[in-house]
């Protein structure tokens, strides 16, 4: 929230003997953040950031008494001076408020035979200053004097209100409100307002009504300081979109004292600029009056032990001193103080640390004390993260990053981690976008679809995130994945999976199960297995998902549980040693039928090598129906044997080769191309 | 033979010789002269050698004298030719049809995210600091997002509008309600509420709020936090440490200034900036860990204390790479990506 002060304005409080950049610049250490600076006039509006905690700087007085703080200079307050001339104000109007727990505090004022006219020239130059409009002398008093002290006020014209009283209560299914703002606003059960004897006259603590507005013709008021629950005026200005000076400063809470002060300078004000006879005394129906705070003791160890530097005890008491705390007692060890009423965020021993350390300066805190030094662990999923985006990055994927929330067609698609429907959230992220996914896959293929709408050739990325798995009654399980998508064959991106595992782990082989899902090109979808567990899934997308996800090329995706890598990686790689002797390589060309699958050839071939095999390498798959006859192929393989502890013999090696060609063709059918 | 003889032919050798070798233009005949005049065995230089034998004797120390000047002379001419025609020759090229400039063959090489590539940065030089990294759920429950971080029900922060609540099936039971995280502080109450001080981590990750999508927000985004929980720590450690962080990360001996903020889970709470050239940037914020906090995770306020700092990643990674819009990050086109 910004708060805009009139350099003129301030003066009236505190002696200003420092140059505006000057004091903008302790503000701005000391919590009051500054923005800019502007002239208006002769005046300059000073706009300052103030954090949620800080209300009692949403007034010049606030502002004014941390300056008074900072600079040492005397902050002056006067207490209004009122002279009543009327009948006691109870005579004129009532107040009655129905819902405490909405209101705790309501304060009404009656002047009479008031002449409204324009404000003097002072009073609009610094309202003009702030960026208020001006209106006329008595709405402009209600606004100076919330500027001044942050208490929000209302002026009601009294002979507009049925039968001269005021009733704060709920809102009434139906009933609307016009406001000064010209809009007529619904309101519903649940909202503050306002009543008099009939209808609604004002939204509490957000706007008044414009039928008992102040205008020319008013004669009689009633001066409103009240104050007003934060959460139902923050509901209230949320509900009905309609944010103003007044429900900002309910929002955070106003100063229980300060109520009765801002009633009577108002009053004051408005006696001096439109006359009129004020009526004697106040209503005030108080809930519970407030409580004075309890005193918070201040431990002077505490302040080095938080802070990290010493800050003598009399810095200590005159930071707090000049802030407002009341010193009870203190000893050597102790400062026992009561807190401002307007400082409702001290009410601990941090919250008076942080005062004297902001005050005292944060500058004094040093930046080099030598911190102990301490060990760091790096993960296994760091690891195995690291070295997975390493090799996917080496082989030309770009990785990607995609929102978790997508809409709800992305995510019922294709999501083959989990049947259960998506978990939804209440608002969406973006346009539709409010079902948490539970595969990466339809994310990346709409990265894939953008870039190929932009004419970007490259269509190979992958994501490393998580998917959101629900289980009924608890937290979801969130499965880190890593989703691929490639324009590449489907070999190709095997072939990727392969590599990174064999990279977690020398020598380890991936497996894959025939596995049909509608997103999934027939006779291409496979689930990936690692040490007899699943833990992925590969296949080149249908055409009707290709479609569906409007992308002109053939895509190959894949996804892979992330934990089954990290359990399968050696990050510690143990060395097994290489053999010595030579090694004796047959290549081999075997025709078999068209059905006979490599991965099962490849088995039987080493189910019978045994130890001796040291690499099988697949080379290449040929037809020829007019020599091998239809539905036949070649598989063409090469076999190198080689022992750890001997040179093979010519024999021995022929022995294998010869069991190789046996048992496929005992097995598979399989023929030696002669 | 006489020794004026003698010397004689000396000279005619190393006139002819040293002509030859001057003449030669290339390696193969160069060769030829070297075989003719200073061949080992058949060369002109071994019959001259030989014809010492018939000079007299008491005339051949003036003629092995002169024999040896001869045949440096000789030799180094050798050399000379040696190295010029070395020079000269140009062997063919090997293959004519080359054109160096045509463009390499590149292997594809991919790249990491930016912001995967600034918390890597980030996450490097904290555990250089001795911070290691702890996760947490992105789904939370309103403990760890809200109540223990001294959020409390009435809290502003807790509006249905300012958070993503999970939607309930809202059919009788009373289900727990849930929510993502919209700071990764939520991970900072698990790893105290797991183990015991000390505590350094830093957890780093996506949270969520539910802004309007524009150069500068984005509904999802990517923070990192550090904790610190000791028996001694103070805000002079957390100046200190950050501080170390900032000359890493910046490579130069820059300060940081606290200004005063407030954040409900940091008790004092500051905003935490480092000085860049003639100004200060904002890097994030900061504070002493909150004694509530502490107090809810079990931790005795008054036996161990700690700080806390957090930052958006996306506006460090912003700043840092000249990207001026948020946006670009999730749209993940590709001559974006291309350029980190």
């Amino acid at each position: 929230m910004v708060m805009i002060v009139s350099w003129n304005w301030l003066k009236d409080f505190v002696p200003l003997t420092m140059s505006p950049e000057e004091i903008v610049s302790r503000l701005t250490m000391s919590g009051l953040n500054h923005e800019s600076t502007e002239h208006v006039g002769d005046d300059l509006a000073i706009d300052l950031e103030v954090t949620s905690n800080r209300s009692d700087c949403l007034g010049h007085i606030g502002v004014a008494r941390e300056i008074s703080v900072l600079c040492g200079q005397p902050l002056t307050i006067s207490e209004p001076e009122l002279t009543a001339g009327g009948p006691p104000v109870a005579t004129l109007t009532s107040v009655t408020v129905e819902v405490p727990q909405l209101c705790p505090r309501y304060t009404a004022r009656v002047l009479r035979g008031v002449r409204i006219g324009p404000s003097p020239k002072w009073l609009a130059d610094r309202l003009t200053t702030l960026g208020i409009g001006v209106i006329n002398n008595v709405v402009d008093v209600t606004n100076y004097v919330m500027m001044e002290c942050g208490q929000p006020l209302h002026a009601f014209d009294l002979g507009r209100l049925t039968e001269g009283r005021i009733v704060v209560r709920e809102a009434r299914a139906q009933e609307t409100l016009a406001a000064i703002d010209h809009r007529t606003y619904p309101l519903q059960p649940g909202m503050c307002v306002i009543a008099d004897a009939i209808r609604p006259v004002a939204i509490a603590g957000v706007m008044g009504g414009a039928e008992t507005e102040v205008t020319e013709r008013t004669q009689d008021l009633l001066i409103e300081a009240a104050d007003f629950s934060p959460l139902s005026v923050r509901a209230t200005a949320r509900g009905l979109r309609l944010h103003s000076p007044s429900s900002y400063r309910f929002e955070r809470r106003v100063d229980q004292h300060g109520i009765d002060w801002a009633s009577r300078r108002a009053c004051q004000m408005i006696l001096q600029l439109a006359g009129g006879t004020l009526a004697a005394g106040v209503v005030d129906v108080t809930a519970t009056p407030p409580q004075p705070h309890p005193p918070v003791t201040l431990r002077l160890s505490q302040i080095k032990r938080i802070l990290g530097i010493e800050i003598p005890t009399d810095t200590i008491r005159k930071i707090l001193t000049a802030l407002g705390n009341q010193e009870q007692h203190s000893s050597a060890s102790e400062l026992v103080t009561v807190p401002p009423t307007w400082r409702r965020d001290l009410s601990r021993e941090v919250d008076l640390i942080e005062e004297v350390a902001r005050v005292h300066g944060y500058d004094k805190i040093p930046e080099d004390v030598g911190v102990p030094m301490a060990s760091s662990h790096t993960t296994d999923q760091e690891r195995v993260l690291d070295m997975a985006r390493d090799t996917l990055v080496a082989s030309g994927f770009f990785e990607a990053l995609t929102p978790s929330l997508v809409e709800l067609e992305l995510a019922e698609d294709f999501s083959p981690s989990s049947a259960a429907p998506c978990l939804k959230v209440g608002l969406a992220m973006l346009r539709g976008a409010d079902h948490l996914r539970k595969s990466l896959v339809p994310s990346l293929l709409r990265v894939a679809q953008l870039n190929e709408s932009l004419g970007n050739r490259h269509l190979d990325f992958f994501e490393t995130a998580r998917v959101y798995l629900p289980r009924p009654g608890d937290l979801p399980n969130e499965r880190y994945m890593v989703g691929l998508v490639s324009r590449r064959p489907f070999g190709y991106l095997k072939g990727l999976i392969e590599t990174l595992v064999e990279r977690l782990r020398h020598g380890q082989s991936v497996e894959v199960r025939l596995w049909q899902h509608p997103y999934l090109a027939q006779g291409t979808g496979v689930e990936l297995w690692l040490n007899g567990e699943p833990f992925g899934y590969l296949g080149v997308l249908s055409a009707q998902a290709q479609k569906k996800a409007d992308i002109r090329q053939e895509m190959v995706v894949a996804e892979l549980n992330f934990e089954s890598l990290v359990h399968a990686a050696v990050l510690v790689p143990q060395f097994s040693p290489v053999s010595m002797y030579p090694s004796v390589q047959y290549d081999l060309n075997l025709i078999v039928d068209e059905k006979v699958r490599w991965g099962n050839l490849a088995d039987t071939v080493r189910s019978v090598t045994g130890d001796m095999l040291e690499q099988l390498e697949y080379c290449e798959t040929y037809r020829d129906y007019q020599k091998d006859g239809h539905g036949r192929k070649r598989l063409l393989f090469s076999l190198r044997l080689r022992s750890l502890t001997r040179t093979l013999t010519g024999d021995e090696a022929d022995q294998i080769r010869r069991s190789v060609l046996a048992a496929c063709e005992q097995h598979h059918g399989a023929q030696l191309l002669a | 033979m006489g020794l004026a003889g003698f010397l004689q032919e000396l000279d005619e050798f190393a006139r002819d010789a040293i002509a030859q070798f001057a003449s030669a233009h290339d390696a193969e005949t160069l060769e030829a002269a070297r075989v003719e005049y200073l061949g080992a065995r058949q060369g002109r230089i071994k019959s001259a050698q030989k014809q010492m034998g018939s000079v007299a004797a008491a005339d051949r120390p003036a003629a092995g004298k002169h024999f040896n000047e001869v045949k440096q002379s000789v030799e180094s001419s050798f050399r000379e030719a040696q190295q010029r025609v070395n020079q000269a020759a140009d062997p063919p090229p090997r293959d004519p049809t080359l054109d160096v400039t045509l463009p390499g063959i590149r292997p594809l090489l991919g790249r990491r995210h930016p912001l995967t590539q600034t918390m890597e940065e980030l996450k490097n030089i904290m555990g250089r600091l001795g911070f290691s990294v702890a996760d947490g759920p992105e789904i939370e429950d309103e403990r760890h997002n809200f109540e223990a971080l001294n959020i409390p029900p009435d809290h502003p922060a807790r509006d249905p509008l300012e958070n993503f609540y999970l939607a309930t099936a809202g059919v009788g039971v009373a289900e727990p309600v849930h929510l993502l995280r919209s700071q990764t502080s939520t991970v900072q109450i698990r790893v105290m509420e797991a183990a015991p001080p000390p505590i350094r981590v830093i957890s780093m990750g996506r949270v969520y709020r539910p802004d309007t999508a524009d150069a500068t927000h984005y509904p999802m985004f990517h923070q990192i936090e550090g904790l610190l929980i000791d028996q001694h720590a103070t805000m002079a450690d957390l100046k200190s440490v950050l501080r170390l962080f900032a000359r890493s990360y910046l490579g130069s001996d820059v300060h940081v200034r606290f200004r005063p903020s407030f954040f409900p889970f940091t008790e004092p709470s500051v905003e935490v900036d480092y000085q860049w050239k003639s100004g200060w940037i904002e890097f994030g914020g900061a504070g002493m860990v909150d004694p509530y906090v502490l107090r809810a995770v079990g931790y005795d306020p008054d036996r161990v204390t700690g700080f806390a700092f957090g930052l958006g990643v996306e506006r460090l990674c912003m700043r840092r790479h000249g990207v001026t819009d948020i946006r670009e990050f999730y749209k993940n086109d590709w001559r974006f990506l291309r350029q980190f």
